[in-house]
C-alpha cells in the first residue's frame, strides 16, 4: 500500500518537471542556446545571484544577532518579544513592498529589494539559530568565560561552531526564498529570473524561452537545496538529554539590554509595526467603501485553497515519509525527487502546470489544480515533518509494543501515529501557511472568478489602488498569523521519552 | 510460568559478534540475574529472548516450545513475554490505565479489562493512579507501572533491563525489594539484567555472569560468590584481592598469608583470590605469625576496609573489619586467612 | 497539547476539509437565473466594471472575468486551444486579436454587428471587431522636459538616457513595434530597439505604471496609449503632473490602434456573447467610452475626446490593423534584443 502511494506521489512530482522540459525543448536548439547565452540572461543571472547573496548575508547576521539576544539577554516579556520577532514570517514580501511603496511610490530598485527581502526572511534565520542555541550545552560557555574569553570571543570560538550548521540551514532557506520571490522584485522593478520569466510568459507567445530560464532557475535552486539537505543530514538530530543545561544566567547589564532593546525595536518596527499600522490606517480611512463581500469571499477562497493544498501535500507526503523513515532506498530516491520539485519557484510551477493543465480540459483552471500546485510546491515540508516526527518516536516504545502482543500495524496505529501526529500536523500547517502567501503560481492557475487574498491584493497594487489593496493585505496577514503562531509556540518541555510537542 | 533454555546462541550485528555460544538454563518460576560489565551483551541477550533481535545461530526454548532456531524466530508479539526496558518505556500519550491495559486487547470484555487493570495496579501498590499520565509519575512509579503493564497479560516470563538503574540511590533499595518480592510472590520466571552486583546477589535465585558475549559461569549467588572460576568472575561478584602465590608439587600453597616462602623452586606460580572479609586481623600476637602493617583505613560506618602492607609484596592487601574497631594507621597487626583456597595459575589469570 | 484531544481535533479538521473538497473541480461563481459568460479581458477591471454591471442589470447575464495583459491573454488562448473555457476576448489592441484570429480561435460575427464598424477597424476575416480607438502618444513631465522629441528616433539620443519608460510586454507597445517592423523592415526595427535598450530605458509592465512613474519623478517621458492620462488620474483620485503629445506627422510613434472584442469559436454561449458585443457597440455605451474614458468611438466618428484631434485627423501613417497580427516575430525580436 505504501509503495503504491509513494509511486503515485512520485508520478505527480514528475509532472511539472516533465512539462517544463518539454516546453523548453519545444523550440529549436538554436534558439535555446541563443537564449542561454545572450547578454540579458547574464544580466539576469548576476542580478539574481547578487540579490540572493546580499540578502542572505544581512539576514544571517541580523537573524543570529536577534536569536542571541532572545536567548541571552534578560528582556521584559521575553515570550512576547520572541513572538514579535518571528511574526514577520506571516507577512509575504510583496505585502512589505506594498506597504513601503504605498508611502514612497518612488521606491525602486535593487537596494529597495534587499531591504524588503531582509525584513521578510530574517525570521527564518532567527528561528534556526534560536533552536540551535537551545541545544547548546551552556556549561561550555561558562567554562570558556572562566578561562578568560570575553563574550564576543566566546561566541565566535565556542557557540558559533556549534550552531553553524543550523544557521546555515536557515540561511539557505533565505536564499531559496529570494530566488523564488516574485512579488517584491516585480513591484520594485528588479530584473531577476522570476520577473524575467513572468515577462516572457506574459509578453511572448513562445513560452519555451521562459521555460529555458525556468530550468536555469531550477538548476540554481536545486543546487542550493542539495547543499541544504547535505547540511541537514550532517546535523544529527540530537536526542534531547535532560542534561542540557540552558542559560539560566541571563545578561542583565544595562548596556546589553539597551542595545538589545534598540535592535529589537527597530526590527519589530520596520518588520511588523510599520506595515501593519499602515495597513490599518488605510483600512480604517476607507472602511466605508470597502467591498466586504469581496473581501470575505477572497478570504474564504484563500483558506479553502490553502487547506486543500495542505491536505494534498499530506496525502502525497505520508507514504513517502513513512518509507523514507524506514530507510528504503526507493524512498530515498523519491525523496530527492521531492526536493527538486521543492526547488521550483512558484512561477515555474505555474508555468509547468499551465502546460500540463491545458492538456486536460477538466483539470484546467480548477481549484484542484491550484491545490495540486501548492501541494507539489510545498510537499517537501510535509515529507520532512513526517520523517522527523516518525523518527522521534523512540524505538524503545515500538519494541515494547511488540512485546505487548501488538502486530506491526497495530503498533503503528496505537503508538507511532499518535506520537508523531503533532509533528505531522505542524508540517501540514507549514504547507498551509506557505500556500496562503504564494503569489505567482496562484496568479497563473486560479480559476476564473476565484480570487484569493493574494491575487486581489496584487491586482489592486499593480494599478496603484493602494487603499483598496490594503484590506486584502491586512486580511492576509491576519489569517497567516494564526498558523504562524501555532507552529512557533515556545517549545514545551521534552520529556525523557523524547515526546516532542 | 515457563522455564527458559538457551543453547549455543550466537548474535551478530553490523558484522560484529555480540553473543557467542551462549548457554543458559533458568527454571520455571526462578528469578535470574544476568550480571556483567557494560558492553558484554546483556541487553542484546535480553532483546534476543524477547524476539526483538534475530540470532544467527542457536536455539531458545520457552518450556517445551521452540521459540527460536537459528534465524527462524517467533515474532515478539507472539511470544507472550513481558519486557520492561531501562527507562520504563511507558507510552507518553496514554494514561496509566491505558498503558497497563495495552496488551489486553479488544477481545476482553470491558469490565474484565477494568478489573484486571485494577488488580495489577493494586499489585504494584499504585491503585487509584488510573487516570494519571506518565510524565506525572516519579521514576520509581514509572517502573512499577511498566511492570504492571507487563504482568497484565500474564506473560510466560518477565524480562527486566536494568530496571533500577535510573532511580535515586535512596529509593532504589526500597523499590527493588518490592519489585523482586512481587515477582517472586507471583512465581514469575524473571530474567533481570544488571551491572550492579549487589542487586544481583540480593534478588536472584540464579546468577549468570556474562563476559565478552557469553555466559562464563552461572549458579546460585553463594556458588558464584564463593567459587568463582576466574579472577574476572570473582571481581564481578565482589571485592577480591589477588595475592601472588606458589603451589608446590605436593599441593601446598605458599603466599604471604601463610608466611610461606614463595620462592620455592619446584612449584607453579599463580595467584590466590581472596575476599577481604576472609582476611582476619587482630592485635593479639598469639593469633598468628603473619604480620602486616596498616597503611590506610577506609571507614564506611558499618565496616572498614584496611589496607595492609606485607613484607615481600609491593601491593597492599585489603582486609574487611566489622564496624567497631580500634586499629590505627601504622599499627602492626597479625593476619589469618579464613576462607577457601581459590587458586588460579598464572596462565589462567585474567582471561 | 495532550495528544489525545489532538486526535479529535484532527478528525474534525479532516472532515471539514473533505466536505470542502466538494468544490474540487470547476469552482465557478453560482449563476443567477441567467447564464454566465467567461471573459478574458485585456482591459482593466476599473475600466470595464461599470459596463459589465450595466449589462448584467439589463440582461441578467453575469460574468466570470479574468484580467490580464492582452498579449498574455492571447497567448493563453493560443495555448488553451479548443479547451479554453473563455467565451469572449476583450483586447486592448489589434495585434493580440489578430494573433488569436490567425489561429482560427474566433467565431464569425454576424453582419449586423460587422456593419456598425468601418472595415478598416475590424478583422478582414470578420471574426473580431474594434470597439474603441486609441492612439499611441508620448507622455512627459512638463516641468522636467523642455524640448519634446519629434520622432521616435529622437528618443535614442543621449539626452534621454535613463529617462524613458516603456512597457515591452504590453500589447499596445508590441503592436507599435510590429508596425515599426512593417514600415522599416526587421533589421531597422532591431536597430532602433537595440539603441533604445542601450539608452537605459526603465521597463514597466503596464502603461499606467509609466504614467505614475512620470508623476512621481522616476522617469521623465514614456510611450503610452493616449487615454491613460485620464485613466491614471482617476485611479489615483487626483491630477497628475503629466502631459501627452504626438510625434511629428507621419511618425510611426503615433500609431492608431483599436481595442476590440471577439467571440471564441468554442464558446457554447454564442448568443449571449453576441448580445454583449452588440451592447459594446450601442450608441449610448459608445458615448460613455468617449465621455468617461476619453477613448475614440469607432461607431460614431463625430465623437472624440475633448482636447484631441479626430481620429481621421491623427497624424499617423496608414497601417493595416490586421497586419499587426504577427506578434510572434515582434516578441522574438524583443526577446532577442533583451527588452523582454
Amino acid at each position: 500500500m505504501l509503495w503504491l502511494g509513494t509511486t503515485l506521489s512520485l508520478t505527480f512530482v514528475a509532472i511539472p518537471l516533465f512539462y517544463l522540459a518539454r516546453r523548453a525543448l519545444d523550440s529549436e536548439s538554436q534558439t535555446l542556446t541563443a537564449v542561454v547565452l545572450r547578454r540579458k540572461t547574464l544580466e539576469i543571472f548576476l542580478t539574481t545571484i547578487s540579490l540572493a547573496a546580499l540578502v542572505v548575508a544581512v539576514a544571517t547576521i541580523l537573524g543570529v544577532a536577534l536569536a542571541w539576544i532572545l536567548h541571552n539577554v534578560a528582556l521584559p516579556f521575553p515570550n512576547l518579544c520572541r513572538a514579535l520577532i518571528i511574526l514577520p514570517i506571516a507577512i509575504p514580501s510583496y505585502v512589505f513592498t506594498f506597504c513601503w511603496i504605498s508611502l514612497f511610490p518612488s521606491l525602486q530598485g535593487f537596494w529597495a529589494a534587499v531591504f524588503v527581502l531582509v525584513l521578510s526572511t530574517t525570521p527564518f534565520v532567527t528561528l534556526a539559530a534560536l533552536a540551535a542555541l537551545r541545544r547548546v550545552d551552556w556549561s561550555q560557555h561558562e567554562v570558556a568565560q572562566t578561562l578568560g574569553l570575553n563574550t564576543t570571543a566566546t561566541f565566535f570560538q565556542v557557540t558559533l561552531p556549534q550552531i553553524r550548521n543550523s544557521v546555515a540551514a536557515g540561511s539557505l532557506l533565505v536564499a531559496l526564498y529570494v530566488l523564488s520571490d516574485f512579488g517584491a522584485v516585480s513591484l520594485l522593478g528588479v530584473d531577476t529570473f522570476t520577473r524575467a520569466i513572468s515577462n516572457l510568459y506574459r509578453g511572448s507567445f513562445d513560452r519555451s524561452t521562459a521555460a529555458v530560464l525556468a530550468l536555469i532557475l531550477v538548476a540554481i535552486s536545486g543546487m542550493i537545496i542539495s547543499i541544504e539537505s547535505g547540511a541537514r543530514s550532517r546535523t544529527k538530530v540530537v536526542k534531547s538529554s535532560s542534561r542540557i543545561i540552558n542559560n539560566s544566567n541571563l545578561d542583565r547589564e544595562l548596556k546589553s539590554r539597551s542595545i538589545a532593546f534598540v535592535l529589537i525595536s527597530i526590527y519589530v518596527f520596520l518588520g511588523l509595526v510599520f506595515p501593519i499600522s499602515l495597513l490599518l490606517v488605510r483600512f480604517f480611512s476607507n472602511a466605508a467603501t470597502i467591498d466586504y463581500t469581496s473581501l470575505l469571499g477572497a478570504t474564504l477562497s484563500t483558506i479553502i485553497a490553502s487547506s486543500l493544498g495542505a491536505l494534498f501535500a499530506l496525502l502525497l507526503a505520508l507514504p513517502l515519509g513513512i518509507l523514507v523513515q524506514q530507510g528504503s532506498t526507493f524512498a530515498r530516491l523519491a525523496d530527492k525527487g521531492v526536493l527538486i520539485v521543492h526547488a521550483l519557484p512558484g512561477i515555474v510551477m505555474g508555468l509547468a502546470l499551465v502546460a500540463f493543465g491545458s492538456e486536460f480540459a477538466w483539470l484546467y483552471q480548477t481549484l484542484g489544480l491550484l491545490a495540486f500546485a501548492y501541494a507539489l510546491l510545498f510537499m517537501a515540508k510535509s515529507v520532512g515533518a513526517v520523517r522527523t516526527s516518525l523518527s522521534r518516536v523512540p524505538q524503545n516504545l515500538v519494541d515494547i509494543s511488540a512485546t505487548l502482543g501488538q502486530t506491526r500495524s497495530q503498533t503503528f496505529r496505537k503508538v507511532v501515529l499518535p506520537l508523531s501526529a503533532p509533528g505531522i500536523f505542524s508540517g501540514t500547517l507549514l504547507v498551509f501557511l506557505a500556500a496562503m502567501k504564494e503569489l505567482p503560481a496562484t496568479l497563473m492557475l486560479h480559476p476564473t472568478g476565484f480570487e484569493t487574498l493574494a491575487t486581489e491584493m496584487w491586482t489592486y497594487t499593480s494599478i496603484f489602488r493602494f487603499s483598496e489593496a490594503a484590506p486584502y493585505a491586512l486580511a492576509l496577514i491576519l489569517v497567516a498569523a494564526v498558523p504562524t503562531f501555532l507552529i512557533n509556540r515556545p517549545d514545551k518541555n521534552v520529556g525523557s521519552d523524547g515526546d516532542p510537542s | 510460568m515457563t522455564s527458559l533454555e538457551i543453547r549455543d546462541l550466537g548474535v551478530n550485528f553490523n558484522n560484529r559478534q555480540i553473543l557467542t555460544k551462549l548457554n543458559l538454563t533458568i527454571q520455571a518460576g526462578a528469578f535470574a540475574a544476568i550480571l556483567g560489565p557494560s558492553g558484554c551483551g546483556k541487553t542484546t541477550l535480553l532483546r534476543t529472548i524477547a524476539g526483538l533481535i534475530t540470532p544467527a545461530e542457536g536455539t531458545i526454548r520457552f518450556g517445551k516450545q521452540l521459540v527460536s532456531v537459528s534465524s527462524l524466530v517467533l515474532p515478539p508479539h507472539k511470544r507472550n513475554i513481558g519486557y520492561v526496558p531501562q527507562e520504563g518505556g511507558l507510552f507518553p500519550h496514554l494514561t496509566v490505565a491505558e498503558n497497563v491495559g495495552f496488551a489486553l486487547g479488544k477481545k476482553l470484555p470491558r469490565d474484565e479489562r477494568q478489573s484486571t487493570i485494577e488488580s495489577m495496579l493494586t499489585l504494584v501498590g499504585l491503585s487509584g493512579f488510573q487516570k494519571r499520565l506518565p510524565h506525572e509519575l516519579s521514576g520509581g512509579q514509572q517502573t512499577r507501572i511498566a511492570l504492571a503493564r507487563a504482568l497484565a497479560m500474564k506473560p510466560a516470563m518477565v524480562l527486566l533491563d536494568e530496571p533500577f538503574a535510573a532511580l535515586d540511590q535512596a529509593l532504589r533499595a526500597g523499590i527493588s525489594e518490592e519489585v523482586v518480592a512481587l515477582l517472586k510472590s507471583t512465581n514469575t520466571t524473571t530474567v533481570m539484567v544488571t551491572h550492579d552486583r549487589e542487586d544481583a546477589l540480593v534478588s536472584a535465585d540464579l546468577i549468570a555472569l556474562m563476559r565478552g558475549g557469553t555466559v562464563v559461569q552461572s549458579g546460585t549467588p553463594a556458588e558464584v560468590y564463593l567459587k568463582p572460576i576466574s579472577a574476572d568472575v570473582a571481581e564481578s561478584t565482589g571485592d577480591v584481592v589477588t595475592i601472588p602465590a606458589m603451589r608446590s608439587s605436593d599441593g601446598r600453597y605458599f603466599s604471604v598469608l601463610n608466611h610461606g616462602d614463595i620462592r620455592t623452586s619446584d612449584g607453579e606460580s599463580g595467584e590466590l583470590l581472596v575476599r577481604p572479609e576472609e582476611i582476619r586481623i587482630s592485635d593479639n600476637p598469639a593469633s598468628s605469625q603473619v604480620m602486616a602493617k596498616i597503611s590506610r583505613i577506609n571507614y564506611y560506618g558499618h565496616d572498614a576496609l584496611l589496607e595492609l602492607e606485607f613484607a615481600g609484596m609491593p601491593k597492599t592487601v585489603r582486609a574487611r573489619v566489622a564496624g567497631a574497631m580500634n586499629f590505627e594507621v601504622g599499627q602492626t597487626v597479625f593476619v589469618q586467612h579464613e576462607g577457601p583456597i581459590r587458586w588460579v595459575s598464572v596462565k589462567a589469570t585474567h582471561e | 497539547m495532550a495528544p489525545q484531544g489532538f486526535r479529535r481535533r484532527i478528525i474534525v479538521a479532516l472532515t471539514s476539509l473533505i466536505t470542502l473538497s466538494g468544490t474540487l473541480v470547476g469552482c465557478s461563481s453560482p449563476s443567477s437565473e441567467g447564464e454566465t459568460l467567461t471573459v478574458y479581458s485585456g482591459r482593466s477591471e476599473e475600466f470595464i466594471s461599470p459596463f459589465i454591471e450595466k449589462f448584467t442589470s439589463e440582461t441578467g447575464i453575469s460574468f466570470d472575468l479574468r484580467y490580464g495583459d492582452s498579449a498574455a491573454l492571447a497567448a493563453q488562448l493560443l495555448e488553451e486551444g479548443a479547451n479554453s473555457p473563455a467565451d469572449l476576448f476583450l483586447s486592448q489592441d489589434a495585434g493580440s486579436l489578430g494573433a488569436a484570429s490567425s489561429a482560427n480561435l474566433f467565431a464569425q460575427l454576424p453582419t449586423e454587428i460587422l456593419s456598425r464598424i468601418d472595415e478598416k477597424y475590424r478583422s478582414p476575416s470578420s471574426d473580431w471587431i474594434g470597439v474603441t480607438g486609441r492612439v499611441r502618444v508620448f507622455a512627459y513631465a512638463p516641468d522636467r522636459v523642455s524640448s519634446l522629441p519629434k520622432t521616435i528616433d529622437d528618443l535614442t539620443t543621449p539626452q534621454w538616457k535613463g529617462r524613458l519608460g516603456i512597457a515591452p510586454t504590453n500589447g499596445s507597445f508590441q503592436s507599435f513595434v510590429t508596425a515599426l517592423i512593417q514600415s522599416r523592415g526587421e533589421a531597422a526595427a532591431e536597430k532602433w530597439l537595440t539603441t533604445i535598450k542601450e539608452n537605459d530605458p526603465v521597463l514597466y509592465e503596464k502603461n499606467s505604471q509609466i504614467m505614475e512613474a512620470i508623476d512621481n519623478g522616476q522617469i521623465d517621458i514614456g510611450l503610452v496609449n493616449h487615454y491613460y492620462l485620464w485613466e491614471v488620474a482617476e485611479e489615483l483620485g487626483r491630477d497628475i503632473n503629466v502631459k501627452i503629445d504626438f510625434f511629428q506627422a507621419g511618425d510611426i510613434g503615433n500609431l492608431t490602434n483599436v481595442s476590440g472584442a471577439a467571440i471564441l469559436a468554442t464558446s457554447k454561449k454564442q448568443s449571449a456573447a453576441r448580445k454583449f458585443v452588440e451592447f459594446l457597440l450601442r450608441d449610448d455605451v459608445q458615448k460613455s467610452f468617449v465621455a468617461d474614458t476619453h477613448e475614440y468611438s469607432l461607431v460614431i466618428p463625430t465623437l472624440w475626446p475633448e482636447g484631441l484631434p479626430a481620429l481621421k485627423d491623427v497624424k499617423s501613417p496608414a497601417v493595416d490593423l490586421a497586419s499587426l497580427a504577427d506578434l510572434r516575430r515582434t516578441q522574438a525580436l524583443l526577446v532577442k534584443v533583451g527588452l523582454i
